[in-house]
């Protein structure tokens, strides 16, 4: 039984996320150790084992970039090895310059002002690409699930950014 | 997780960190990104016509392992022929730095620069 079908939603990439935690929530109540109480200790083994898979999809449904790469192991495409390195020269190009755009928010004038402004600029590039994954996925051919493959990775690189960005706030709201 | 002594020494003192003029025939630019932790790192190489690696530079960004496996690699390769230092193995600089398994991607991504960057320098060589 594959993460969707656990949950019984249709194997499709958009998620209603309240409904997801919904359905979360119900799973999680029928496999709670306080069921299994006076279980033997063969059924409540089950009952863990149950709660931690309930929890693994989840952790995998909800996050969009899990859930790509998830419906593309599922499709049998051939996702690269995590420690695979990206040589797309103009995006990695892109990628320093937005690391640059990062580094010297710090010594803006107004610094607020400059992490909205990168903040703007990381989300409309993920967005623009987390639109063509939706496209890609929908399409579901060898070709499609390449490029959205290719995305996956690639958005990877603004999940970074984004968390960049947000530590470096704390540190500015810190002084 | 504690980093080695040389990894920090590496993060501290970063050698060779900058950047080659891109335009000159002799520079070549190898660029890698690792989509598991989002780091990218830039490694340029300054290449004689006997094919020595006379000057390298890097610019990273990523964490401490990344930082110092790049910067070790700049002072690996220099002097040696650009099919000598094909030949550096990831293994060899996370072995080096005494890296931690869940770090060794970082050691994937300073190699991969180096193939990068010789595959430019190739590349641009035989137009």
């Amino acid at each position: 039984m594959n993460y969707f079908q656990l949950f019984g939603l249709d194997n499709q990439f958009s998620i209603d996320l309240a409904n997801l935690s919904t359905i979360y929530q119900s799973l999680q109540k029928q496999v709670h150790p306080d069921r299994f109480a006076h279980a033997s200790s063969q059924e409540q083994l089950v009952a863990v084992q149950r709660s931690t898979e309930i929890n693994d999809a989840y952790q995998t449904l909800k996050s969009p970039l899990l859930r790509a790469q998830y419906m593309l192991e599922l499709r049998g495409v051939d996702m690269p090895d995590e420690q695979a390195t990206v040589g797309d020269v103009s995006f990695l190009m892109r990628q320093m310059e937005l690391r640059e755009l990062l580094a010297e928010i710090k010594f803006a004038d107004d610094t607020d002002a400059a992490i909205f402004e990168a903040s703007q600029v990381f989300e409309s590039e993920f967005e623009q690409l987390f639109s063509q994954l939706q496209v890609q996925l929908s399409e579901n051919t060898e070709q499609s699930n390449g490029l959205a493959c290719d995305n996956v990775r690639k958005l990877k690189f603004y999940q970074k950014l984004q968390i960049e960005l947000d530590k470096l706030e704390d540190e500015l709201l810190d002084d | 997780m504690a980093y080695s002594e040389k990894v920090i020494d590496h993060y501290e003192n970063p050698r060779n960190v900058g950047s080659l003029d891109k335009d000159d025939p002799q520079v070549a630019t190898g660029m890698v990104g690792a989509p598991a932790c989002g780091d990218v790192m830039k490694l340029q190489l300054k290449i004689t016509d006997e094919g020595i690696i006379e000057d390298a530079k890097f610019k990273t960004y990523g964490c401490g392992s990344a930082i110092a496996s790049s910067s070790l690699v700049t002072e690996w390769v220099k002097g040696k022929s650009i099919d000598e230092a094909a030949e550096i193995k990831n293994t060899a600089i996370a072995e080096e730095l005494a890296l931690p398994p869940v770090k060794i991607h970082c050691s994937i991504l300073a190699e991969d620069a180096i193939k990068a960057a010789i595959e430019d320098y190739r590349t641009k060589n035989n137009d």
